[in-house]
């Protein structure tokens, strides 16, 4: 049973770092058979894991919600009110997404999410974070130089669009509803998610452009 | 705690890598570890507080250039060796030497899959009447906390203003305590100018997430 030594962890985290094979590849494999031995893990469960990730649960969801609010006005006031309840209604609710709090792109205002103090990630809407948004990189100077890493990703605001940056430090987690394109009024609602990058979604993107979609 | 994982602000790092590739997995082993991580057996501390608190406990040099899922994987045996369910000999040897009765055992497939689909809600009851609602100016502890804090330290000693307040929410400094103890939270909105030396005429914005006992009046 564990007492919450935080000494104790480090002491045991010095060790590790030279009793467990350094390769990243050998370190996992050699863990996976060393618990899989003690009874710690079920292989069916990992793999049960991999699959959800690799087959229902990824940014086509959070797609679908900002197609749903660009389309029914109703909608979107819930999701700007309650996220998470808003996601259920399209059965998206789950894994990180317990206290979702969707925030508006304006043409005044730019949103972006980091997590400077780990990787906290609105799992069951977007899967798996791309590993840059998990970079120290990223997590150090999103906070401190947005309009700079905004322009690495290619996003150029004018000096007036304010940038809101969204540090994820409780078990809140941040959805950016980008901009709908203009000139589509006849496209419906599962069009329109097809233009939806998940880039979008965490802010990285601003602009969601027809022609660089459809190349 | 003063840890290498408090990066918010942080400078000397450079461009964002990978930024063309949005895959989450990039390896086998990656895919593998992140599977291992979520569906382990567990101690009877286990909490996502004190996962992320053990991360931050990893050797310095490996937490800044060790992969992520790596990072997972190490982290997963810190605390099962921690925990008693692993030995360090065990992980010298490669070689089991006994089978433990952990708190929680290994998830099944079915566990797992009803798990992901559960969104778990860590508002909890606080005693007291929150001490600050929207539009009231406050200030962040200087000092931060000697455990695991999310009291970012770019913020500490600054002043914001108060956006939204969410009610009573786990703390985690206590969790990582082994104690369960909540606090009202708040998203606290600070101006680009109260944070950094060179955005002296910024309009941007920064929102943190924060729990009542980082803040006082201001």
């Amino acid at each position: 049973m564990t007492d919450f030594d935080t000494k104790k962890l480090s002491n045991i985290h010095h060790e590790l770092h030279s009793d467990l094979p350094s390769e990243p590849a050998l370190r996992t494999k050699a863990l996976e058979s060393l618990l899989t031995e003690k009874k710690l893990l079920d292989a069916a469960a990992i793999d049960a894991w991999i699959e959800m990730y690799r087959d229902e649960i990824g940014p086509k969801r959070g797609a679908a919600v900002i197609a749903r609010a660009w389309t029914d006005p109703a909608f979107k006031e819930r999701l700007l009110a309650d996220g998470t309840s808003a996601i259920a209604e399209l059965g998206f609710a789950g894994h990180g997404t317990g206290h979702l709090q969707a925030v508006e792109n304006t043409p005044q205002v730019h949103n972006l999410v980091v997590c400077t103090l780990c990787s906290c990630y609105p799992f069951s809407l977007l899967g798996v974070s791309p590993a840059w948004y998990k970079s120290n990189e990223y997590r150090a100077r999103a906070v401190r130089d947005p309009r700079g890493v905004l322009k690495e990703f290619g996003v150029e605001l004018d000096a007036g669009t304010q940038v809101r940056v969204w540090d994820s430090t409780s078990e809140r987690r941040y959805l950016v509803v980008p901009q709908r394109p203009t000139g589509l009024d006849a496209w419906d609602e599962n069009a329109l998610a097809q233009l939806v990058r998940r880039n979008s979604m965490i802010g990285t993107q601003r602009d969601l452009h027809l022609s660089r979609e459809m190349s | 705690m003063d840890g290498v994982h408090d990066l918010g602000g942080r400078e000397g790092f450079g461009l964002v890598p990978n930024k063309e590739d949005g895959e989450p997995f990039h390896a086998e082993w990656e895919t593998r570890a992140f599977g291992i991580v979520q569906s382990s057996a567990l101690g009877s501390g286990w909490s996502i507080d004190w996962f992320r608190h053990c991360r931050e406990l990893i050797v310095p040099t490996d937490y800044l250039t060790r992969p992520y899922f790596d990072q997972w994987i190490t982290t997963l045996a810190a605390q099962l060796v921690d925990e008693g369910y692993l030995t360090l000999q065990e992980v010298r040897s490669g070689k089991s030497s006994f089978i433990p009765q952990p708190a929680y055992a290994a998830d099944t497939a079915e566990a797992s899959r009803k798990y992901v689909k559960v969104p778990k809600s860590y508002a909890r009851e606080v005693g007291t009447a929150a001490l600050f609602s929207s539009g009231d100016s406050v200030r962040c502890s200087a000092l931060g906390s000697p455990g695991h804090t999310r009291l970012p330290g770019y913020v500490r000693g600054r002043r914001g203003v108060v956006h939204a307040h969410h009610g009573g929410h786990g703390l985690p400094d206590a969790s990582t305590r082994g104690s369960t103890e909540a606090e009202h939270l708040y998203t606290v909105r600070f101006e680009a100018s109260e944070l950094w030396p060179e955005a002296e005429d910024a309009v941007d914005q920064v929102f943190v997430d924060l729990w009542e006992s980082y803040l006082e009046p201001a």
